[in-house]
Formats: structure tokens, sequence, C-alpha cells
């Protein structure tokens, strides 16, 4: 063997060795993902909310498809479509060719073992059960699209956030009891393994279906009669649809002795914002916190 | 027309019809394909589309068909074997069943492979047979099979299943898109490890019916005379029983419930071609195939950027094909 044979071979064998000795991320499953010494420069985001971070980490421009349901930031819209989140097509996502494909909790298993037994790299995450589970997701997509940094320095920025509403709370009298529904779907609000009951928490509210060990789950009316809590946070789309809730709350729904809607604390929380568990959850919380304890915000309550 | 070029010409128009499907399905998808992609893909040339092609489209448009062709049988068989042209593997409650032995297997956890059965199929075929012994226990006075008790007994025996099927994936957290798959059926996710469970099924059902057929045309005389003319009545009954529950469990274990292929196919064909069950059940089958493939072509081609689960669309065509043939009967 020449020498130079010796040292390309020499070569190749420590890219070998740095290679496995290469950082590894684990996706939700457990299966562990090389650290790309290249970014990947074709993503799929089969989920609204991990479209966001991908934006935010500045992953805009490689991702290349995105579900129907993605329309944050704006730039989202105008990618490929591959589909909705329970019904992702494999056809549209194989022909984008990604290097990258990132599921989330509600996107079908069975789509996911497809997508891998099409040979794509599948990076699952799952939906958290608190705000604080924000950072490690963040922390993953980071590693695994090769912006670590630009994760490292989102998640200090939301730690500011929710630092900072969390300081302003510190004069906080008393936590009203809370009550929150989804616009549309009846008396469907979280449970106590929800994030979004975490979020109520935080911004120092007590949750009243705290009691249920489930993410979201039907309240009853009864129940709500019982517990008069003294705001009620309709997560509503627009404000068309938070005035129709409320007028719904107060009449039909029969619910106008409650003590929220006898003292006009019936409030909007965006729908979209909210339901996504990305980076815009600290907006949120500062927002209901601001509403829970306007006198702590500078507002007149 | 001699009843046998009649059978002839049908069954070469099936085979026009399925081909003509496979190509369709081959070519219809969210991602553009030409023919030109498509004949290289055929003529082993590759190409950027292959996996498209080959893993995806092919797939799918292959379990539909046998699906098809298994459930079209299966209620080829049940007619015969209830001597009542309303009987068919979902109205009769065993797709129901079969839906819930599966998602009881799944919720239980019961991931085990005995002989070739996956612990899932094995469920799926212990419950189907249980619904449609119970519906055969019911709906019988020596001998005679009610129309009103069959199916009345066939639709409350699957109302039951389906409500604990409900139960069972209620009790699961995310379980809104299984709920969708076992209740209405869906061919999305087909994979080629499902076509080959399929298979092997479809091939010795066929086989068996086909040995039996001359028994099940005695049957039709009445049990009484069939014996009297040397047919072991009660073995061969056990037999279709077996074959047409095994078919239809083994469909709805990759499919979800997927009702009235099985009731509006077979009854065309008698229409077409009589009803001698030497040739019914093999055209039952070849027809179940065609409808199911058009059926979910149709489903992943009506809405433009999603697709409808293809009970819905068998459903759609199928209900009012039942109210008919009940209003006929009248």
């Amino acid at each position: 063997m020449t020498r130079r044979g010796m040292l390309l071979l020499l070569l190749a064998a420590a890219l070998c060795v740095s290679g496995a000795a290469g950082q590894t991320v684990k996706d939700d499953r457990g299966r562990s993902f090389p650290v790309p010494l290249e970014p990947p420069k074709r993503i799929v985001s089969l989920a609204p909310n991990i479209t966001e971070i991908l934006f935010a980490l500045g992953c805009g421009d490689q991702v290349v498809g995105v579900t129907r349901f993605c329309d944050n930031p704006p730039e989202a819209l105008t990618k490929t479509k591959v589909g909705g989140l329970v019904d992702p097509s494999l056809e549209s996502i194989q022909a984008l060719h990604p290097d990258l494909v990132v599921a989330f909790r509600g996107n079908p298993l069975r789509a996911v073992e497809r997508l891998q037994a099409l040979h794509l790299r599948v990076f699952v995450l799952d939906i958290g059960r608190a705000l604080d589970d924000l950072f490690a997701l963040i922390e993953k997509l980071g590693a695994v699209t090769g912006r670590a940094e630009a994760a490292a320095r989102l998640n200090e920025r939301l730690r500011g956030e929710i630092q900072a509403v969390r300081a302003a709370l510190a004069s906080a009298a008393g936590k009203p009891k809370v009550f929150l529904v989804l616009h549309g779907q009846g008396l469907w609000t979280c449970g106590r393994t929800s994030y979004l009951h975490d979020l109520i928490v935080q911004a120092g509210g007590l949750n009243i279906a705290a009691g249920i060990a489930k993410d979201w789950a039907f309240y009853s009316r009864e129940r709500l009669l019982q517990d008069d809590p003294d705001v009620i946070l309709i997560l509503a789309r627009s404000p068309e649809e938070f005035a129709q809730a409320r007028a719904w709350l107060a009449g039909a729904a029969g619910l106008a002795d409650v003590r929220a809607v006898r003292g006009g604390r019936v409030f909007l929380v965006d729908q979209n914002a909210a339901s996504r568990f990305g980076p815009r959850l600290a907006g949120t919380l500062r927002e209901v916190a601001a509403l829970l304890h306007p006198e702590c915000f500078g507002r007149t309550p | 027309m001699t009843v046998r070029t009649k059978t002839r010409l049908v069954v070469a128009a099936l085979l026009l019809l399925a081909a003509a499907g496979f190509l369709a399905a081959l070519l219809s998808g969210p991602v553009e394909t030409s023919l030109r992609e498509l004949a290289d893909f055929l003529l082993g040339r590759g190409g950027d589309k292959a996996t498209i092609f080959r893993d995806l489209r092919l797939t799918r448009a292959l379990l539909s068909f046998v699906v098809g062709a298994a459930l079209s049988l299966a209620g080829a068989i049940l007619q015969g074997y209830f001597r009542n042209p309303m009987a068919d593997p979902f109205i009769v409650g065993v797709s129901s069943g079969a839906s819930l032995g599966a998602v009881g297997a799944l919720a239980l956890g019961f991931d085990i492979v005995l002989v070739g059965f996956s612990g899932q199929g094995l469920a799926a075929f212990v419950c189907g047979l249980g619904i449609v012994s119970l519906v055969y226990l019911v709906s019988q006075r020596r001998g005679v099979f009610r129309l009103e008790s069959l199916l009345l007994t066939g639709v409350a025996a699957g109302a039951m299943a389906s409500a604990l099927t409900s139960f069972l994936l209620f009790l699961r957290a995310d379980s809104y898109e299984q709920a969708v798959f076992w209740l209405l059926g869906s061919f999305a996710m087909a994979d080629w490890r499902q076509v080959g469970t399929v298979v092997p099924y479809l091939v010795a059902g066929l086989a068996g019916a086909q040995f039996l057929a001359k028994d099940m045309n005695l049957l039709a005389l009445g049990d009484e005379a069939a014996e009297a003319l040397g047919c072991p009545v009660r073995r061969v009954r056990l037999a279709f029983l077996v074959i047409a529950t095994m078919l239809a469990a083994t469909a709805v274990s990759v499919s979800g419930i997927i009702g009235f292929v099985g009731l509006i196919v077979p009854h065309a064909v008698r229409l077409l071609i009589g009803p001698d069950h030497r040739s019914l059940f093999g055209v039952s089958a070849l027809g179940g195939g065609v409808f199911l493939l058009f059926s979910d072509l149709l489903a992943r081609s009506v809405l433009p950027a999603t697709e409808l689960p293809v009970g819905v669309i068998t459903a759609a065509v199928g209900a009012p094909f039942f109210i008919y043939l009940l209003n006929q009967r009248r």
C-alpha cells in the first residue's frame, strides 16, 4: 500500500471514529439520532408547534413540508402541505425527499412506522405536561437540526420571559379559581396532566378541573355551578367566536349565575397560540397572568 | 346466451376493470405522476417515483383488492349459508365482532404470534366467530332462518360489539385516528406485510369454498334434502362458517370495518351469472376486489387535500342498495 493510501485509510478511520463518538440525541420514543455534522437540508414538520419551533430556530428555509394546520409564522403557509395531523399523506412526504421528518404526538403511530419503513429519518416528539417541558423539546429539536446554539438562545429568552411573569406575580393577592374552556366543544376543559393546567397554575390561578387526571375532559354544568370559578378563560380563534361563546355561557348553557359570568370576568385567550406547545406559550402565560392578576401588571382590574 | 358464456364475459369484463383500476390507482395521488414515469417503474427502470409507485400506491391498491375479495367471498358464503341474500359479514355482525377482537387485543397488549396468526388476527377471528354463532343460535328455529330475526340479531350483536370497541378506544388517550380506522376502515397506511397477511387466507378460503361449492348448491335445497342427497350437512356448514369468519376477520384485522362489500357484490354477481356457487364464489371474489379497489380510489380522490375513510364510500353505495333489497322482498 502506498503512503498516500495509508494516509487516506487513516483519515477514513479517524472520520469513522469521530462519527461513532459523536453526540446523539434521543427522540421521545427512545430512538437515538446522531447530532449531525451537517444540518439537515430538507425537513418535513408534521405538527404546527414543531413548525413554529423550527422557524424560531432559524430552520425556516430548510422546512420543505408542513401540515395544513401550520399557519405560524405566516411564511409557513407558503410551504408544501403534506396533509393533516392525523392524516399525513405518506406519498406527499416521500416525494419531498426529506432528510428529516419531525413527528409529534397526535400523529398516528402507524404513520410514523410507515415513514420509517420508507427509510425516512423520523424524529418523534411528545407533548409536554408542563411549560418547563418546552425547553427540553426545543433543545432536542435544536440538537437534531444542528442548531443547538439557536435552541439555547431561544430557551434563554423564554426562561427570561417566564421569570419576568413570576417576578410580577410575587405581589399577587390570592389565587382566583379558573375554568378554561375550548370554544365550540361544549364544556371541554383541560385536566391536570395538560400543559395548560400548568400554565394556569404558573399564571397564579387554580384550575377547577385539576381533579381530572386527563389532558382534556368534559366538565359538567353541575360541577361548574358548584365550583363557581372567579374567572373563565375561553380559547377562541377570534373576538367574534369569543363573543358567541360568552353569550352561550350566560344564555343557553344556563351558567349566568357563575361568579365569573356575573362579574364579567370571562376572557378571550388566543386559541392558536395556546393550543400549540411552542414558543408563543410564554406570551400566553403573560397574557393569562395579566387577566388573573391585573394589579400585578399595572392594569386596572 | 348460455350461463357459461355469460360467466366468461363477466370474468373478462371484471379483469379489464381490475386492470383499469390498478392503472388508475397507480396514477392518482397527491403527488403528480406521469404515464411515462409509471412506464419507467413498470419496466424496472427505477426512477424518482419508484418508491411512491411500489411501496405506497401499489401496496394500497393490492391491499384494497385482496380485502375486497375476502369480504365479498365471505358475503357470498354467508348468503348461501343463511340461504338469504341479505347476509354480509358486516350485517351479520362478524366484522364488528372481529374489530372488537382486534381492538381488544391491542388494548390488552396481546402482541404475540401463534403459528402465523398474530394475536390480533386470532382475537379478531375468535370474536367474529363468537358473534356469528350467537346470531346463528338466536335467529334459527328448527333449522329455519327468519329474515327479520337474522337481520335484527346481526344488527344488535354488531351494535353491541361496536359499542364495546368504542369503549375500549375511549379508554385510550390518543384514539381519534384509531377509532376512525377501526370503525370506518382505511387503507391509508397499507404495507406489504398486510398484503402478505391476507393473501394466504384468501387463497385458502377460495380453495376451500370452491371445493365445497357443490355442497353449497345442495344446501340451497334445504338441510334435509341436502342430507338425503349425500351432503354431510353439519360438517359442511361448520366448514363454511369457519371459512367465512376467517376471511372477514383477516380483512378486518388489516383494514378495520368496511361494510356492505359482501352484500352488494355477491348479489350483483348472482344477478349476472346465476346462483351456481361453483362459479359464484370465484367471480364474487374478483368482483369484490374490483369494487373495493375503486371505492378506495374514490375515497382518496373525492376531497383535495385529505381522504375519506373507505367505509364511508362503501356505506354510501351499500346502504341504499340494502334498503332497495329489503323493499324488493316485501
